[in-house]
């Protein structure tokens, strides 16, 4: 239990250092246009493919040719500005980067947390199970279970927290083994 | 008070009109007709008739009067049975064992009379009027909840998976969290090469060299694989290890249970948590895999997790199934940001019992989850998935031809596929391969990696090289795809007709080795043992079809204009042929094929394309495939995969074409003998001796084992737990007390208390005679979702016809294995 919260501890701790950290525009307004030669025909043709993107960050209703491109090569272009606008596209979009960060960060955490329960349950708990096993010898016996779990359950105290988060893993483990028996070794299901 | 307005309901009853004749011979029942004459009558008039029904009954019995008496008890005990489904003094009564078929009409009728016991209560107190309203939008107000997590959920994935799968390029130093293009989002630069900018870091330029080159190319080889191999690896052994349920696409076994199929633990929270995460890795690790049939488990799995917080629904298989119906429209709603197309999707291909409620709920329920994801903005261009396209591009009579020529081939496609795909299946099934489960994915993440990469088609994410296929060559377009000599000295915006560059030719035939390579790996990687889909790849197949189809169609027209087809519209020398609607139409005909799906098909994909122009030529696509591929092969993925793992599903698609009888298909056949109870002839040790020889789900309940006349039907779960129960709570039964299934008081013996287990046995079991045609008996099995129903002649208990029978039977008669039927 105390590690899960220093664990959530870090989690925020990170979260909030890394809010802090950059922060990417949100918005933009985006053009792509083709090289000024199209216009000019003054160089060669062969670079036809040649792009010109424009980011910027201006109000939607300014997102286009006259807004964003004109501003910058005017001069180059010259008077033919009513034959390039035409082929640039203009595109506003917008974005969220809380979103984005706050989400891969929960993806990270939970696969980080999955894989260290993975190799708690792959290395430790045989180990661990062996003593217990020693210890509680009635614990092991599964046939009674279901007859003995609303008994059990009406008897135990409050304070069991613990045995009873014991007592769900162990069903939980026994489901597992179950349908792995069914996948992996019999191959009666999702084949 | 509880059992009092169930047993009203009862009266309406269809049996009831059984009942009433019956009662007119039987004269000494006087009292009774009444009641079920006037069926609206008050509940004093009941109580008054119960007792004096139990007593004649019970005059009867001793009397040996067989005859009268077994129809009287039937009705008498049905009122009972009603009243008493829903008070549930044993726990766990009314609940199904794992791998266990569900009773609809057992669950519908109580479901019903709980309904009517909180319509009556409204009116006592207002907290139970409150109680009442909860109940009454409580399927609302989950379908809702169920919106709001899927398409939160669908939003962490998307993100996730696009996050992850650019990890094995680069990484963002700056921010860590973006993605390739979100890290260059805002950036200004006026180079366009590949998307690439300055924030954006390699690894090779990580560990110090130059971004391009021999050295960076083979360093990122090696980047690229290894990543890939970690990501499938945590996928397989978190799958292995925490939930083996989470592999696979999950469609077939969602089908499964929606028909009414109890897998335990198929839809819960380990299972739900494993598949969201291992979604997000093997989708990065680059595998021919997509992420939208498994959406569909995930938002069934939250359907089935929230239900529990509604007991209407979470205590009811048959209203879980509502909402699960429901859960299955909004999985593909926020898989293609296609509300309506996830509505039809449940409709057509996942749903059994599909009423209009449902309808309604569904409908809602893919509008919020739509919504949701929408809001989120996963992919930053304002729509929820990241191929989504706009057109608004004509297209021309003639071009039909080719797009049904497209359907044909994606028929074909999708016909190959399968076949081999089953192939390969049997063979995981059957041989050593099975064995290693973890290793096998492994191989083929390696495999896919290796001659993935050099191709920078299939080096890319699948849904970003649907979504190029998908669009069109504009000015912001600078693929090879769209390498056409096209000059700029005309004023008009739009994309003129031009020939096409060797850049296309280069892409053409990069595009034929992708095919190849997609069409392969896929048929292995279907089926691993990872969280796997099969929409993306198989759209992918097909519009790389549809889009060298467009591509040639184009040049057709391009150099001989003057052929009549093409001289109309292709003379103004623009809008003429599109090869991104072309790459449409073939995904849709390649996605048709493997799943059969249509109208959802179509919907989807015009969804996805935001114009209603298209109709036609998906509609036309997607028949042709259907058409082809059932000349070609019966059945599509799905079906086929449930037919491989010998699921109990009755396909409601499929027609009986055969002319046996009941008495061909019933238990038990010849020279053996029906097991059935007594109803108050046997002791608890007769019984338990019973359940112990015998491993029936359920018994039939008779007068005397010399009539066999009918009184009802027990189920086995039910029984046992009736009987321990008893042992536990109930002083002086042991082994030698009389089992009574019949009403009213034991005869005053000497021996020890009776059991009366009256409350555990159905009264109104579906009966049929032996001559009932086997179509007839399918389709009951069909339309009223049942689980057994009984045989009789002349009025005797002859035998028991369950699901497992009829579908064995099918298979026998499609000269198939019938014990590949594997659950009961």
């Amino acid at each position: 239990m105390k590690s899960y919260t220093l664990y959530s501890c870090l989690f925020l701790a990170s979260t909030f250092v890394l809010i802090n950290a950059q922060s990417y525009e949100d918005k933009r307004c985006k053009c792509i246009c083709p090289s000024i030669s199209s216009v000019l025909n003054n160089t060669e043709f062969k670079n036809h493919t040649s792009r010109i993107m424009y980011v910027t960050n201006v109000p939607p209703n300014q997102c286009n040719c006259d807004g964003v491109i004109l501003p910058r090569i005017g001069a180059d272009i010259g008077s033919r500005e009513q034959e390039f606008c035409p082929r640039c596209v203009c595109k506003y979009e917008n974005r969220n980067t809380t979103i984005i960060k706050v989400v891969v960060i929960i993806v990270i955490w939970v696969i980080s947390i999955l894989v260290i329960y993975m190799a708690f349950l792959i290395i430790l708990d045989p180990l661990l199970n062996k003593k217990i096993k020693g210890n509680y010898q009635e614990h092991t016996n599964e046939d009674d279970e279901i007859s003995a779990g609303p008994m059990s359950h009406n008897m135990s105290v409050r304070g069991n927290v613990l045995n009873r988060v014991g007592h769900q893993q162990d069903k939980w483990k026994r489901q597992v083994k179950e349908q792995r028996k069914n996948i992996y070794d019999r191959h009666t299901m999702l084949n | 008070m509880e059992t009092f307005p169930l047993r009203r309901s009862a009266n309406t009853s269809p049996e009831s009109p059984t009942y009433q004749s019956m009662t007119k011979k039987n004269t000494n029942n006087g009292s009774r007709a009444t009641f079920v004459s006037s069926p609206d009558e008050d509940m004093i008039d009941i109580q008054t008739s119960r007792p004096a029904g139990g007593g004649d009954l019970h005059r009867t019995t001793r009397l040996g009067d067989d005859e009268d008496d077994g129809i009287t008890h039937f009705v008498v005990d049905s009122v009972a049975y009603s009243g008493t489904q829903e008070s549930g003094d044993i726990p766990g009564i009314g609940q199904y064992d794992d791998f266990h078929t569900i009773d609809w009409q057992r669950d519908i009728a109580r479901d019903r009379m709980r309904h009517r016991y909180i319509v009556k209560k409204k009116q006592d107190s207002l907290w139970n009027l409150i109680e009442g309203a909860h109940d009454a939008w409580s399927g609302w107000l989950c379908v809702l909840l169920v919106g709001l997590f899927t398409g939160a959920i669908a939003g962490v994935i998307d993100i996730g998976a696009s996050w992850m799968t650019d990890l094995k390029f680069g990484i963002c130093p700056q921010a860590f969290w973006l993605n390739q293009e979100q890290c260059c989002w805002s950036s200004n630069e006026t180079s366009f090469e590949g998307g690439n900018c300055s924030q954006w870091v390699t690894w090779p330029q990580l560990l110090g060299h130059s971004r391009t080159g021999a050295g960076a190319y083979v360093i990122s080889y090696l980047f690229y694989i290894i990543w890939a191999l970690l990501f499938a690896a945590l996928s397989a052994s978190l799958v292995r290890m925490f939930a083996p349920y989470a592999c696979g696409s999950g469609i077939p076994e969602i089908k499964t249970i929606l028909s009414g199929f109890i897998i335990r633990g198929y839809l819960g929270k380990w299972t739900l948590i494993i598949k969201c995460v291992g979604l997000i890795l093997s989708v990065s690790a680059g595998l021919s895999l997509g992420k939208e049939g498994p959406m569909v488990h995930i938002a069934c799995a939250i359907g089935n997790i929230l239900s529990y917080l509604f007991p209407k629904y979470g205590r009811n298989e048959a209203k879980k199934r509502e909402i699960l119906s429901a859960s299955a429209a909004a999985g593909v709603s926020v898989a293609f940001g296609a509300p309506i197309g996830g509505v039809l999707f449940s409709l057509e291909e996942v749903s059994y019992y599909f009423p209009l409620k449902t309808l309604w709920r569904s409908f809602f329920c893919a509008l919020i989850a739509a919504f949701i994801l929408r809001s989120i903005n996963p992919f930053g261009n304002e729509h929820s998935v990241l191929f989504f396209v706009e057109y608004n591009k004509p297209w021309i009579f003639f071009e039909l031809i080719p797009f049904i020529g497209l359907g044909i081939i994606g028929g074909l496609i999708a016909t190959v596929f399968i076949k081999a795909n089953l192939y390969w299946c049997k063979y995981r099934k059957s041989s050593k391969l099975g064995q290693y489960p973890v290793t096998e994915v492994l191989v083929v993440t390696v495999v896919t990696a290796l001659i993935a990469y050099p191709n920078p088609y299939t080096r890319m994410n699948t849904s970003q090289l649907i979504y190029l296929l998908f669009s069109q060559c504009g000015i912001s377009n600078s693929d090879d795809m769209c390498d056409y000599k096209r000059n700029f000295t005309t004023v008009k915006p739009v994309i003129e007709f031009a020939p096409a560059g060797p850049g296309v030719h280069r892409a053409v035939w990069l595009l034929i080795l992708a095919l190849i390579l997609k069409l392969i790996m896929t048929i292995f990687t279907f089926g691993m043992k990872v969280p796997c889909g099969l929409f993306i790849p198989s759209l992918c197949l097909g519009a790389i079809v549809g889009r060298i189809v467009g591509i040639g169609m184009e040049t057709l027209a391009f150099h001989y204009p003057q052929i009549w087809l093409f001289s109309g519209e292709c003379s103004t020398a623009d809008d003429c042929i599109t090869p991104g609607l072309y790459a449409m139409v073939g995904a849709a005909a390649v996605l048709g094929g493997v799943t059969r799906m249509t109208v959802s098909l179509v919907v989807i994909m015009f969804e996805l394309t935001g114009g209603v122009r298209y109709i036609v030529p998906l509609m036309a696509a997607a028949m042709a495939s259907k058409w082809v591929g059932d000349a070609l092969g019966r059945q599509g993925i799905y079906d086929a995969h449930i037919a491989l793992n010998g699921y109990p599903f009755l396909d409601s698609k499929d027609e009986f074409q055969h002319t046996s009888l009941a008495a061909d298909v019933m238990q038990p056949k010849r020279n053996e003998t029906l097991s059935v109870l007594t109803q108050d002839s046997m002791t608890v040790d007769d019984v338990e001796q019973l359940l112990k020889e015998t491993e029936h789900n359920g018994y039939p309940v008779v007068v005397s084992r010399e009539s066999q006349y009918l009184v009802g039907f027990v189920v086995r779960r039910d029984l046992n737990l009736a009987i321990a129960n008893a042992r536990r709570m109930v002083d002086g039964i042991c082994g030698q007390s009389l089992v009574l299934f019949t009403a009213g008081n034991a005869p005053q013996t000497l021996g020890p208390p009776p059991l009366k287990l009256k409350k555990i046995l159905d009264m109104a079991p579906i009966t049929i005679t032996d001559q009932t045609p086997m179509e007839t008996v399918v389709d009951m099995f069909r339309k009223l979702g049942l689980r057994q129903t009984l045989v009789t002649h002349n009025g005797r208990l002859l035998g028991v016809i369950t699901k497992k029978d009829v579908l064995r039977h099918i298979k026998q008669m499609d000269n198939e294995d019938p014990n590949s039927v594997l659950f009961n």
